[in-house]
């Protein structure tokens, strides 16, 4: 139920992955997939909810890994897949982070990752692309799309892509119900990464 | 009558101050974490506290009854009697919406629909006295704020007594509540 647990940082990876297969016209190292990592020092997952009376919760997760496979010749066969560690979750306290692993929100000790794998690339633009997948929260499977900006930049010798997202979740879809209506469904996700060729 | 000690008793003069330091720090507390704090985490760590310190409130509460009950009270001072009457009417109002204060809180945390636990001082988690109900969570806020007004308007009264006695009737009614070490006697 939740093998296909995607956050939306894979989304970003794989679309950076698109962009440069395809727009950045690549040094056509042609054939086939290159595989990359995302750099957790550059990756930020972050998310912020609102409840009524109460300001905007603001958190982010610290432990999470990444993969993209690039097909340069196929952008569409690119894949993305991101694993994020919910007992991670930092909200800004230990107790407020405590409260926010615990049964009643992210459930961390039952479902200990958040995972979000794609299914489809497409090239949006030149510097977008949007990325389709699964992602599984909660146990719970839920298709997730997101755009995502992908840039290329240089780094020594490397070439490293930077990708950014935004997206946003309905928690209750995800049967993450406490709190609602006080605590709003709506959690908006921003993403941002950057991967290196492995 | 005439062996009746002229101060307080140590252990009442102990839990008065400490009562005294934990309700102020709650009231304060109350109002910053509702009005001033912008961020969520410390506004949720500044919830926990006053609900830890609301504990320890209700805890020096039944203590100070008990101590009071237990032990001499001072021999009365030069006073009108209705003036006597008044002043323990007064302390034992200030228990009584401390006692309400402190319930209605707990039974405002644990009737909240947004079920947190609480965790006294990180320790431990506190029981639960009533199941989630937003009505009654409701009407216990109510109860919580009016006996927090009441008792900040009580408490504002019986320190101007304490220093009008002190000051203007030049009575012992304040030193007898002080502790002890400086000043002998």
């Amino acid at each position: 139920m939740h093998s296909s647990i995607q956050s939306r940082a894979p989304v970003f990876c794989a679309a950076a992955l698109a962009l440069a297969v395809s727009t950045v016209s690549w040094p056509e190292s042609a054939s086939a997939r290159s595989n990359w990592s995302i750099d957790p020092a550059r990756t930020h997952i972050g998310f912020s909810i609102d409840a009524v009376g109460w300001p905007r919760t603001v958190g982010k997760f610290e432990r999470f890994e990444g993969r993209i496979a690039v097909d340069f010749d196929h952008p569409a066969q690119s894949r993305v897949s991101f694993h994020v560690q919910a007992q991670s979750v930092d909200v800004g306290s230990p107790g407020f982070s405590d409260y926010v692993r615990s049964s009643v929100l992210l459930d961390a000790a039952r479902f200990p990752t958040i995972d979000f794998a794609s299914t489809a690339v497409e090239k949006l633009d030149d510097h977008r692309v949007r990325i389709t997948g699964e992602l599984t929260l909660l146990g719970v499977t839920r298709p997730l799309s997101v755009d995502v900006d992908v840039s290329k930049r240089a780094d020594g010798g490397h070439t490293r892509l930077a990708f950014t997202a935004k997206a946003r979740i309905d928690r209750l879809e995800f049967g993450m119900n406490s709190g609602f209506p006080v605590i709003s469904r709506d959690v908006d996700l921003t993403i941002s990464s950057e991967a290196q060729e492995l | 009558m005439s062996d009746a000690p002229s101060r307080w008793s140590g252990s009442t003069i102990a839990l008065h101050w400490l009562s005294a330091l934990v309700v102020l720090t709650l009231l304060a507390l109350g109002w910053l974490m509702v009005h001033a704090i912008d961020d969520a985490a410390r506004r949720f760590d500044l919830y926990q506290l006053h609900k830890s310190l609301g504990f320890v409130a209700l805890a020096l509460l039944l203590a100070r009854i008990a101590a009071r009950l237990a032990t001499r009270p001072p021999i009365a001072l030069a006073m009108p009697r209705w003036e006597q009457r008044a002043a323990t009417l007064a302390h034992w109002t200030l228990y009584l919406l401390t006692l309400i204060a402190t319930l209605s809180g707990w039974l405002l945390t644990s009737a909240a629909t947004i079920p947190i636990p609480t965790r006294f001082f990180n320790l431990f988690v506190i029981p639960n006295i009533a199941a989630a109900n937003p009505a009654l969570a409701e009407q216990m806020t109510e109860v919580h704020l009016i006996a927090t007004w009441l008792l900040m308007g009580l408490a504002a009264l019986h320190i101007a007594a304490a220093l009008k006695h002190h000051f203007i009737n030049r009575d012992a009614a304040l030193r007898r509540i002080l502790p002890q070490w400086p000043t002998p006697r």
